[in-house]
């Protein structure tokens, strides 16, 4: 993918005037001029902040000499979710920002990034943005709305009032400053920053061991072994997108005897992490601690790796192998392969645990990571910066109690929801109602923002400048793609609006302005120009800036700091206290019985959702409509049980349970989950919004987060009772079992070595069709499913390059969702512990496609390069195709789905996609708009293809790179290569439909020497 | 219907023909039970009677109960026109069609409805060929049911498809746009195939009717009538020459339907079992949609049938003896169609195929097993009581066996379409077909335009081909001073 920033955006009239002009004492090369120009023209774009917004929009009566309509431009910005800030590369077409990949230039993402950062052009386009302020629940100017803040302000200031600033993560090293300075102009000002979704359990461990909050970078491509215990980090842990990428790099082997790692997880719930697991054992999430310390213990006794100096060895005395497998019911002999594993790879290995366990169960893995010498290896925290401080949802409830006892004058919340995402959201909004001012900085209307007397719309990000702390060596920039679509304004700007009416002194031009014409780029520039900008660099400031803004990263040179030494004694304290509490609770679970009669307790986890987060996305349909990875739900949350805890309770899928914890319940549909640990349930955070999109959709599981205490998110006595009703779950897969077809199958690694051969030649089965001459190109596609894992990335940026439309909860349930590309999932063996496969599916392009034929007026057509084109125009909807297609890969327009598309959610589609009318057949088609522009490209350049550079969108999201795209008529292309491996096969290929697309048998890794249980 | 109300077995006449040869018989006390032949018409018809009997029928005012039925069939036919418009207006996803079962209910109803429309060709035509002359009181009443059933089955394929305002795209026509139909796809064979009959079948029904139609216009008194009797008519006379033409053009356009009565449903089947469906692709699908097709004719006749003889009085022309042959045909076709469920479960299993034994076994013993198990019993197990003589004469049991067919081959196209569709290669994609109250207004509707058009057929056409039935007459009822022979003479 070309990088043009030299294209400029979608501008107000005066953007064309240079606003830098290159200092001309300086000789100007061809190369630097243009960049420069590059800069002017995204410094011109973006003063569109100072004016208002034009009235009308003027087709070019006489074009920029460097737009180019139809050619798309890409910049790189950042887009933050809790505290990691991903680099993102977006792309624009005539002005409108269309489809987010990773930054390529980003050193931690390459190119990668979140699924929920791509659905994120669906945010900025989302109809539901509020446009203007709102006052007492009507429509106000900004100045009436400010006039009202500022004035409540100062008020506050003179009287030493206290005000309440409720924020997320605040990562960018320039807001902060923002925030600091509105401190120092309101003394009384309590910031606490606040993301509901974390359980900041891990931090806690780090603070106890290391006194500081750096939260470390893991390098699983490092990891030779890794265990996680209840630790989802290629699911839902944060960054999923880096651990993914990393630990998929050692599950590709090429030929038997290559290096694969081997991933060992002890998880309640069915996790994607789980279902890619070589050694998956169920167990409840109160033995994590105590089997963490036990392995540490092993290391020590049976292989002889020290413990860290001054540590008292009799601290884990308790812990033995033995007592830990006999109490949670696990197989000694996989316990015990996972300790030699660990001891063999010595540093090589990865020891991760998830946010819902207890900070107890993080200092063991710190400490068999200390041990094993994998700190500063695979556990690298040498430039990670200091987190953000954030607050617990303990601290939540405290804060909840001191403004409810008054003394508030003022609650701003910026982004945050404290009235739906936290526990005890009742009694906060009775402490709101005590506060004379509430103001909420938003996008669009939430549960918040409707308690709130004055609302202000905020820019979204990708209408935002912004710099981000990545870690200590990197900066990561956010620029805007378009002006603001509506009367809206930056978070950061309001505040120094607010900071300068009170009399702060602020930079630039910011200073003594009057409220409203605060400009945050000036701002961030002036705190760059004064304090990243390195002393004594040749380029100007102008330069190193557009550098900056260009790549979206900085590197700066910092020391590297030398490893940390954690404190012997708190993990000897830890220690202690898991052994204590969890005696307590062995206790407890004898007494009560676990998964006895009804009613009695199970052991209740939640998590942030794999596409909801904290509830945020909860407006995004594209993110409500793609199934969960490994249930395949969309459209709602679930509570996951145990297959024989749903036998002995009676409940099956969809029946309604109450979840009670202390004094706070929940109501939600049952899902039986086969591998969910008997004893065990599970639910998802951040469903249950209120919201045009979401609204009536899933449940709110957030008041069942603790917030009397660590951990937030995992209870082990919540009790469930049957619920009256029946809520049917909406699932795109209903059938898990492959009826033993061999349509995804799974090998370990001895069934590799033994079934290792190419894949059977094309024209294995006699046909009558005439042998099809290619033209300059045959495409084709690999897809590695031991690298998939069905995290729907691919299904993400498919919809957002091939506006795929979102169909709703009633027809997903009827079985009309759109995804051109799907990830399938099969269970194979015991439902309490079953093998997963996932296999991505999406159309096979197939050599003898069987819906060509079928077409009655050829609206379904074979290219010249291979591909299985559809033609919009001409299908008339017999859906013959459909019936005929042994892959079920098409997609039919029921209804005239696009009509739901209201502006300006319409600027979301790519222009280069047909947008499909009611009554016609859809499918994958490769990306061929991709495929004609790199054609086209390198035809214009008089040069040949190069392997690679045209990838389909599904390709270039996939973080597990498990996607190839490529050329088959070259015998060197990457595509034709993987064709020819020696875990290929092609789905169904007995039929004789000869698919394009190769896929490599799933790979598993057990160990050689498994115990009476082999899992794989 | 009581047996007494019949003329007795053995007529007063002594002198009779048999059916066969022409040829002159004693009269039944002559002749062994076992060889006595029953007649075609029964009771005092003369073939002054029998115009009289028939085209009273459209010259008279109807009865109430004819105008109340018609309100019945016309608001049933207007719900499915209403349902086919919402449809059309709003998309596809207003039935229970999804992804995988993207055919649905109006497949099933097209499928239906050919064959039923089978019903009318083999009586007329094949019986024809085979010189059965019990074809002749039935065989106008039968060419209507085809005629009217493909009515109704040709609407389902046109609003079937996405967008329905493009039928026409799938006909070969030279345009503008250089665009060509694609020959190799089976619902192109499917379309010519179901016009060439539809056409055909007009045809040979229209050509029968000419001479009724002269016989109406004779007769009627109204001018504005006679006027359109005339043009229908198309100057008939009845001159020997006429005849002599006429019984040609019949006897070849006969043999030209015979034909397309075997391939329409054979191409038909084409559109499943050429796909690469488990359950579909089979090769025993041509025979057996034709046998399945007459199957379901026959009973949709004997269905008709029972419920018009008495009300309009036809019980001279259209005897128990009828009702017992067209009985016994459906006897003969229901073995037929177990023979072909043995076979095609046997190919099921003998493939070795996982997929195709999946599915069979699915019919039976999966989720909607019903559907599989009511068509084995409506059309192959119900239909034995047929071999009980009585029951063949008996209307509560032809109505029960009839019907039970109708239903059992309507849940043949089911299983067939939804249940091969719904579960086939990946299970991953395996679905459900829940049909919505459109899918059920859009066939309940269907039967209310045929039943409609039948109204009004039975009212206001010769619904018995009467210069056939004459010669019957002629046969059976000589009038004393009238030679036997005529038409007879000449079909020898």
């Amino acid at each position: 993918m070309d990088r043009h920033s030299d294209r400029r955006n979608e501008f107000p009239p005066d953007a064309f005037e240079p606003v830098e002009p290159p200092s001309e004492a300086e000789p100007v090369s061809r190369r630097r001029f243009l960049t420069l120009a590059a800069a002017s023209a995204a410094l011109a774009a973006t003063s569109a902040c100072e004016s208002p917004p034009a009235d009308t929009i003027v087709p070019y009566t006489k074009k920029p000499t460097d737009v180019i309509p139809g050619v798309a431009d890409y910049y790189a910005s950042t887009y933050q979710e809790g505290q990691i800030p991903y680099g993102v590369l977006v792309k624009a077409r005539e002005g409108r920002p269309i489809h987010i990949d990773g930054n390529d230039e980003h050193p931690f993402f390459n190119g990668k990034t979140s699924l929920r950062a791509q659905a994120e052009i669906i945010g900025l386009y989302n109809p539901d943005r509020l446009r203007q302020p709102v006052v007492e629940g009507r429509l106000a100017t900004w100045k009436e709305a400010e006039a009202r803040v500022t004035d409540a302000l100062s008020k506050a200031a003179k009287g030493n009032e206290s005000v309440l600033l409720l924020t997320p993560a605040v990562v960018s090293p320039t807001s902060r400053t923002v925030i600091a300075k509105l401190q120092k102009a309101l003394p009384g000002l309590k910031h606490v920053a606040w993301e509901p979704a974390l359980s900041l359990t891990d931090r806690a461990a780090s603070r106890a061991l290391y006194g500081h909050d750096r939260a470390p970078r893991y390098h699983l491509e490092k990891a030779k072994v890794v265990a996680a215990l209840e630790a989802d980090f290629l699911g839902t842990m944060e960054n999923a997108v880096e651990a993914i990428a990393g630990f998929t790099r050692n599950r590709k082997p090429a030929k038997p005897s290559d290096a694969m790692s081997r991933l060992y997880c002890f998880e309640s719930r069915m996790s994607v992490t789980g279902s890619k697991a070589d050694v998956r054992v169920p167990m409840k999430p109160s033995g994590a601690t105590h089997l963490a310390f036990a392995v540490a213990r092993a290391l020590h006794e049976e292989h002889g790796v020290p413990y860290p100096e001054g540590f008292a060895a009799e601290a884990l005395d308790r812990f033995t192998l033995g007592g830990v497998s006999h109490r949670y019911g696990l197989d000694r002999a996989t316990v015990a392969s996972l300790v030699r594993d660990l001891a063999e790879a010595r540093g090589d290995s990865l020891v991760l645990t998830g946010p819902s366990l207890p900070p107890e169960a993080h200092v063991a893995a710190t400490l068999i990571n200390t041990m094993l010498g994998a700190e500063g290896r695979t556990v690298e925290t040498s430039f990670s910066a200091d987190a953000p401080p954030l607050a617990t949802p303990s601290e939540m409830a405290a804060l909840t109690r001191e403004v409810a006892s008054g003394g508030y004058a003022a609650a701003i919340f910026w982004q945050t929801n404290p009235l739906y995402a936290l526990p005890d959201a009742k009694a906060f909004r009775e402490a709101l109602a005590r506060v004379p001012l509430s103001v909420s900085l938003v996008l669009s209307e939430n549960e918040t923002a409707r308690a709130c007397k004055v609302v202000l719309p905020v820019n979204h990000w990708l209408e935002s400048w912004n710099d981000y702390e990545a870690s200590t060596d990197l900066l990561s920039l956010q620029q805007p793609l378009i002006r603001p679509l509506y009367d809206t304004r930056q978070a950061e700007e309001i505040l120094l609006a607010w900071a300068g009416a009170l009399g702060a002194p602020v930079d630039g031009r910011v200073g003594g302005a009057a409220a409203g014409e605060a400009d945050y780029r000036t701002y961030l520039m002036a705190r760059w120009q004064r304090e990243v900008y390195p002393a004594g660099t040749l380029a100007t400031f102008e330069q190193f800036w557009t550098s900056a803004v260009h790549d979206g990263v900085l590197h700066r040179e910092v020391k590297r700091r030398r490893s940390r030494r954690l404190d012997v004694h708190a993990v000897a304290g830890a220690a202690g206290k898991a052994g204590g509490k969890h005696e307590a609770v062995a206790r407890a679970a004898e007494k009560s019985a676990y998964g006895g009669a009804p009613g009695a307790g199970v052991e209740l986890l939640l998590e942030p959702d794999l596409r909801m987060w904290d509830g945020r996305y909860a407006n995004i349909g594209w993110l409500q409509e793609l199934p969960e990875p490994i249930t395949k739900v969309s459209w709602g949350n679930y509570l996951s049980i145990a297959v024989d805890d749903a036998h002995e309770r009676r409940l099956s899928d969809g029946d309604l349970v109450s979840v009670t914890v202390g004094t706070r319940s929940v109501t939600l549909p049952v899902l039986v989950q086969p591998g969910q640990a008997t004893g065990t349930a599970f639910a998802a955070l951040g469903h249950g919004r209120e919201g045009s999109v979401s609204g009536g959709r899933g449940t709110n599981v957030f008041p069942l987060v603790a917030d009397d205490g660590m951990p937030p998110f995992l209870h082990l006595e919540a009790s469930l009772s049957r619920a009256s009703g029946n809520q049917p779950l909406v699932r795109s897969q209903t059938e898990f079992s492959t009826h033993g077809r061999d349509i995804a199958p799974v090998w370990s690694l001895a069934d590799y070595a033994k079934n290792a051969k190419p894949p059977k030649p094309d024209r294995s089965l006699p046909t009558l069709n005439p042998n099809v001459k290619w033209g300059d190109h045959k495409w084709g596609m690999a897809i590695d499913l031991s690298a998939c894992l069905g995290c729907g990335g691919c299904q993400i940026a498919c919809q957002s390059e091939n506006n795929i439309p979102v169909v709703g909860p009633e027809q997903v349930a009827r079985g009309r969702i759109m995804h051109w590309i799907r990830s399938d999932v099969y269970y194979a063996g015991p439902t309490d512990n079953p093998q997963v496969a996932h296999a991505l599916m999406l159309c096979q392009q197939c050599d003898d496609a069987p819906c060509e034929p079928v077409c009655p007026v050829g609206a379904t057509v074979h290219s010249k390069d291979g591909l299985n084109e559809q033609v919009y125009n001409r299908c008339v909807g017999v859906r013959y195709c459909s019936a005929n297609c042994p892959y079920i890969v098409r997609r039919f327009n029921f209804f005239d789905y696009t009509s739901t598309i209201t502006d300006p959610l319409d600027l979301a589609f790519n222009p280069e996609v047909t947008v499909r009318p009611r009554g016609v057949m859809e499918k994958c088609t490769f990306c061929v708009q991709r495929i004609r522009n790199g054609v086209q490209v390198a035809k214009d350049e008089d040069r040949p293809l190069r392997d690679g550079e045209i990838r389909p969108a599904c390709a270039v999201a996939c973080p597990a790179e498990a996607i190839v795209f490529g050329d088959l008529k070259d015998p060197n292309s990457r595509v034709s290569q993987l064709s020819r491996s020696n875990r290929g096969y092609k789905v169904l290929q007995d039929l004789g439909t000869r698919p394009a697309v190769t896929y490599m048998t799933e790979l598993k890794n057990p160990p050689e020497t498994p115990g009476k249980k082999r899992h794989v | 219907m009581s047996k007494t109300t019949e003329p007795p077995l053995s007529p007063a006449h002594t002198r009779k023909r048999s059916p066969r040869d022409g040829r002159s018989v004693s009269s039944s006390e002559d002749l062994p039970e076992a060889l006595r032949v029953e007649p075609l018409v029964a009771g005092d018809a003369t073939l002054g009677k029998l115009d009289d009997d028939i085209r009273y029928l459209s010259e008279a005012k109807p009865p109430r109960s004819w105008y109340v039925s018609l309100v019945v069939t016309s608001l049933m036919a207007l719900m499915g026109f209403t349902a086919i418009g919402y449809m059309v207006s709003t998309g596809i996803g207003t039935m229970g069609n999804d992804i995988p079962v993207v055919w649905g209910f109006l497949i099933i109803n097209f499928v239906f409805w050919v064959g039923i429309g089978h019903a009318g060709t083999l009586i007329s035509v094949i019986l024809l060929l085979f010189r059965q002359k019990w074809r002749n009181a039935i065989s106008r009443t039968a060419e209507a049911v085809t005629v009217f059933a493909f009515v109704c089955a040709m609407m389902f394929p046109a609003v079937h498809i996405g967008r329905p305002w493009m039928p026409h795209w799938l006909f070969p026509y030279p345009n503008e746009r250089h665009l060509w139909i694609n020959f190799r796809s089976p619902l192109i064979w499917d379309v010519l195939a179901v016009f060439t009959y539809f056409s055909v079948s007009v045809m040979f029904w229209y050509l029968g009717l000419i001479p009724d139609f002269a016989t109406m216009r004779s007769r009627v008194k109204n001018k504005v009538k006679g006027a359109v009797f005339r043009i229908l008519s198309l100057g008939w006379v009845g001159n020997a020459r006429q005849w002599i033409h006429y019984e040609k053009a019949y006897l070849l356009l006969a043999g030209l339907t015979t034909t397309l009565a075997l391939s329409v449903h054979s191409i038909v089947s084409t559109d499943f079992a050429s796909s690469m469906v488990p359950g579909w692709h089979m090769t025993i699908f041509p025979p057996y949609f034709v046998v399945g097709a007459a199957f379901s004719g026959f009973a949709g006749v004997v269905l008709v049938f029972a419920f018009i003889r008495t009300p309009l009085n036809l019980k001279s022309y259209i005897t128990e003896r009828h009702m017992d042959l067209l009985n016994k045909t459906v006897l003969f076709l229901s073995c037929l169609m177990a023979y072909a469920y043995l076979m095609e479960g046997f190919t099921a299993w003998f493939s070795a195929n996982t997929f195709v034994r999946y599915i069979f076994a699915n019919y039976v013993f999966g989720d909607q097993w019903w559907a599989g198990t009511l068509t084995i019993f409506f059309n192959c197990i119900l239909p034995q009581l047929l071999w009980v003589p009585r029951f063949r004469r008996s209307v509560p049991i032809m109505v029960l066996v009839s019907g039970g067919v109708t239903l059992g081959m309507w849940l043949e196209r089911y299983t067939i379409i939804i249940l091969s569709l719904h579960r086939d290669y990946l299970p991953s994609s395996w679905g459900v077909y829940l049909p919505t109250p459109i899918d059920f207004a859009i066939l309940f509707g269907s039967v209310g335009i045929f039943l409609t058009l039948l109204l009004l057929f039975l009212r206001k056409m010769p619904i018995i081909a009467g210069w056939e039935v004459k010669s019957d007459i002629a046969r059976y009822n000589p009038p004393p001073s009238q030679p036997v022979g005529g038409l007879e003479a000449e079909h020898a």
